[in-house]
């Protein structure tokens, strides 16, 4: 038993060592391989000069200037980013007081916002967090035809609970998100309403995107007049302001599609409502990458590790990134919906998956990093360690996409969000 | 006892319906001949790989050699003589251990895909259900089997769900053969698939019993309770008939009595399903009670009561997950469980649960035990031998040791590692997998159903530069 004054002594050390990293505000991250992705050569020794959260010198070598508290690690890599997943909104337990990523009352749910569900607190967002996972796109379930808009967060780890939601967003409103195959039928299908079949919940869309033109227009018309009436003036209607964001292309529709022909569903509605279309899930997509190039769609694939639960993912292949990479599709990686054991995906363990089955380790990397920031339009905050963007970085012991190697630390608008004992 | 002499009979008889070839038949020239056929009149040759035998420390340029479907021998290219007219397979480069052996798997009970029609994992009618056989519902010619091939694991513990008290009888099985006679390692009888905590109180919502953890246990006890009077009605009967007494009559059988009576005279391991850590001391207390041999499975908070465990010598069998929750009793689920069952002293096996884990990964949950601190040769026992001695097979797989089944598989590099493909399997030394064949390919990587459609790919190219 060594004296208590020493201990106490100890004691203060640890906490005074641990706390100059928790609230250093010039921080120098020291790698013996950086990958900064962006346009410098990939993997080669560099350091990251981080202060006030964000961004401010990235140079090669492995000397720190005097003034920064120093981080050193074997693999230095951006923040990586889940392009879709319900973290935040579907919680650990999954019970009802904890759930909150299905609205399954109506198939047309275009009103509702992740960001008024998203809990930052959640277990699994600080879980996902110690993987290196810095930023969410967090978006609602698969049950509804149109199921709402999708927001996009920071995460807080293990040492950094506490802000709001407010203080995480990136982009509080950032897709709407429709859902195709088999959820949506299956669900409401059940209780005899619609949609039972596939044909019914492209009906339920194509009507939803009409309406929206049409209030659109009644809007316009409004506007354009002279007003003078104001008992003439048109009463709003947030399900088709919602779906109005995504007419005016001010956010991406995100369709949800498995099955090769659904990926065709999708096509075939954004063509005729000129929707600015990303594809998420995309099980079968490697079947289809020569359509999906053509229709200049995004692809937010995965999850591969999931659980293969019904007929539309049968066909899920652990080549599918790489195969719709080598077409030409910008490619990012997602995580999606857990319905039970485990209850998330875990973004670096896909990108591993990805990159060991013909995505490439750099391919892997950058569909977890800046493609995916490309994608989701953050790339001027997020996605690379390049001066002025946001301090989201992430430190490993060895090749990140190894089983064995470990997240050193994590760093989050250039706080320490997770630090490995 | 009658029953499990009836059991040893029909064991015998599957053995003899296995597919032999007579020593008399002229031999071919092994090289003409498929890899499939060639082991029962030749030796068959693996030389050049680094072996891990599990059994000792890994050998560089090894030599396997199998024979009859048994292992001859193994050990270093200068120890080992090659038999003349041996069928060779070069795996210069590659790494060769013994076949995975997966202690608690759905598959061919639960198919692909997963639809109603293809799930009869849980008879739901009622909680207690020993006399249910999984034998009568495995589909050999599920893909799962095959998906389980690519992932390297040769037996499987292929058993009924986790949704009553007593789930049924479980199957001790190689991943081969048309038929589930093929497939059941001869003389083996399976194990009974127990479960306790949340999943079997699913009674309670339609106002069944069970509704508590107090009425799943008291359950379970009830029903070892009536097999004891079951049992000692039966050994009343055989004193009397070895003591000469012509007029005893035989007890009425009662096919849910029989297996329970192998679990209390030790012929049957209770596979037992169970998470938190005071639903394991139950089952501990109850399998003490009765004196049974029982196997944690999944054990999610096991390590929180690993000195309870390792002072008894139960061992555990871990399913790891990518994350916690999804369930109350999986929300203490720890990356470091498997390293604090190691230190503790507790035998610790590594399952898939497919399909909560598909079995393609089965060595990747292994890898995340590793990187959670366990040692990189305990996590490849746990895949291996300390699976085996679960199932009761541990003379007979699990290690790479003469006299051993000729399961082994073919790796492309360092076990654990993400960049690692499971390159051949092979089963009582004949092959069941193989990455290089086209028909095998698409049951790795997925899309063996539209294998027509699947677009020309070289993997190996990448799409996206060098690490």
């Amino acid at each position: 038993m060594m004296p208590r004054r020493l201990r106490h002594f100890l004691f203060a050390l640890a906490l005074v060592t641990s706390a100059q990293i928790l609230f250093a505000q010039k921080i120098a991250i020291v790698a013996d391989k950086l990958y900064t992705m962006g346009a410098e050569t990939q993997g080669q020794p560099g350091v990251v000069l981080i202060e006030n959260g964000k961004i401010m010198g990235v140079h090669g070598g492995n000397e720190a200037p005097g003034g920064y508290t120093v981080m050193h690690a074997v693999y230095v890599t951006p923040g990586l980013i889940d392009t879709k997943t319900t973290a935040g909104i579907s919680g650990a337990y999954n019970i009802p007081a904890d759930q909150d990523q299905d609205e399954q009352t109506d198939p047309n749910t275009a009103d509702v916002r992740a960001l008024d569900s998203f809990n930052p607190r959640e277990t699994l967002l600080q879980y996902i967090n110690t993987y290196g996972i810095t930023t969410v796109q967090t978006a609602p379930g698969t049950t509804n035809p149109i199921a709402g808009q999708a927001g996009i967060f920071k995460t807080v780890g293990p040492k950094t609970l506490g802000p709001t939601v407010d203080e995480l967003e990136v982009r509080p409103v950032s897709a709407v998100v429709f859902n195709l195959g088999e959820s949506p039928k299956q669900f409401y299908g059940q209780k005899n309403k619609a949609p039972t079949t596939r044909m019914m919940t492209a009906a339920i869309i194509r009507q939803g995107l009409l309406k929206a033109q049409a209030y659109q227009k009644t809007w316009a018309d409004w506007n354009a007049g002279a007003k003078k009436d104001p008992t003439k003036e048109p009463s709003r209607d947030l399900k088709l302001e919602a779906i109005g964001l995504v007419l005016r292309g001010e956010v991406p529709a995100i369709f949800n599609a498995y099955r090769a022909d659904d990926i065709d569903t999708a096509i075939r509605l954004a063509e005729e409502f000129k929707l600015q279309l990303i594809l998420s899930s995309v099980t079968e997509g490697y079947l289809e990458a020569p359509l999906i190039k053509q229709s200049g769609a995004a692809a937010l694939v995965g999850p591969t590790l999931q659980r293969l639960e019904s007929m539309e993912t049968n066909n899920a292949s652990l080549e599918d990134a790489a195969i719709l990479a080598q077409a030409g599709i910008p490619v990012a990686l997602m995580t999606g919906f857990e319905a039970y054991v485990p209850k998330n995906r875990v973004l670096l363990f896909e990108a591993g998956v990805a990159a060991a089955n013909g995505l490439g380790f750099e391919g892997a990397l950058r569909a977890s990093t800046i493609e995916a920031a490309r994608i989701l339009g953050i790339a001027n905050r997020v996605g690379s360690l390049e001066v002025g963007k946001d301090a989201d970085v992430v430190l490993y012991d060895g090749d990140p996409f190894e089983y064995i190697s470990h997240v050193t630390a994590v760093l989050v608008n250039g706080k320490v969000s997770y630090q490995r004992d | 006892m009658r029953a499990s002499l009836l059991f040893l009979a029909i064991a015998l008889s599957l053995a003899l319906q296995l597919p032999t070839l007579s020593a008399q038949q002229p031999a071919p020239d092994p090289a003409s001949e498929s890899p499939g056929t060639v082991h029962s009149r030749h030796a068959l040759v693996v030389r050049g790989a680094k072996i891990y035998p599990i059994s000792g420390s890994p050998i560089d340029n090894g030599v396997l050699v199998v024979l009859g479907g048994k292992i001859e021998a193994v050990g270093p290219a200068s120890s080992i003589a090659i038999p003349a007219d041996a069928y060779v397979v070069d795996a210069t480069g590659k790494i060769l251990m013994p076949g995975i052996v997966d202690s608690h798997s759905h598959i061919g009970i639960i198919g692909n895909p997963p639809v109603t029609a293809n799930v009869d994992a849980n008879e739901d009618s009622g909680p207690l259900q020993p006399q249910l056989r999984a034998i009568d519902a495995i589909n050999p010619a599920t893909a799962g089997i095959r998906i389980a091939t690519a992932g390297g694991i040769t037996t499987a513990n292929i058993m009924p769900g986790s949704g009553n008290v007593i789930g049924g009888q479980t199957a001790y099985v190689k991943l081969r053969g048309k038929t589930i006679e093929d497939m059941i390692i001869p003389g083996t009888i399976g194990g009974l698939k127990m479960a306790n905590g949340e999943n079997p109180k699913h009674y309670g919502r339609r106002d069944q019993a069970p509704m508590t953890r107090m009425d799943v246990a008291a359950l379970a006890r009830q029903e070892y309770t009536k097999a004891q009077e079951y049992k000692r009605k039966w050994d009343d009967y055989n004193k009397a008939v070895a003591a000469g007494n012509k007029e005893a009559k035989p007890p009425e059988r009662d096919l849910a009595m029989e297996p329970l009576v192998q679990v209390l005279e030790g012929k049957r391991i209770v596979q037992h399903h169970t998470h938190r850590a005071d639903d394991i001391m139950t089952v501990v207390r109850i399998a003490e009670e009765f004196h049974y041999r029982v196997v944690i499975h999944h054990g999610s908070e096991a390590y929180l009561v690993a000195d309870e465990l390792a002072k008894r010598h139960i061992p555990v069998t871990l399913t790891i997950v990518d994350s916690p929750g999804g369930k109350l009793e999986a929300i203490n689920v720890n990356e470091h469980a498997a390293a604090i069952l190691e230190k503790a002293g507790v035998k610790v096996a590594i399952n898939t649960d497919d399909d909560i884990n598909s079995s393609r990964f089965i060595i990747r949950e292994a890898a995340l035990a590793v990187r959670g601190g366990m040692s990189e040769e305990g996590a490849l026992r746990a895949l291996t031998i300390n699976a085996a001695e679960m199932l009761d097979l541990g003379d007979r797989i699990g290690t790479l040791e003469k006299g051993k089944d000729g399961d082994f598989i073919l790796l492309s590099g360092p076990p654990l590692s993400v960049y690692t493909k499971v390159l051949e399997t092979w089963i009582e030394g004949e092959k069941v997998f193989d990455r290089g064949n086209p028909a095998d390919l698409h049951y790795a990587t997925g899309g063996y159903d539209v294998a027509d459609r699947y677009p020309r790919f070289n993997a190996a190219a990448g799409a996206g530069g060098a690490q």
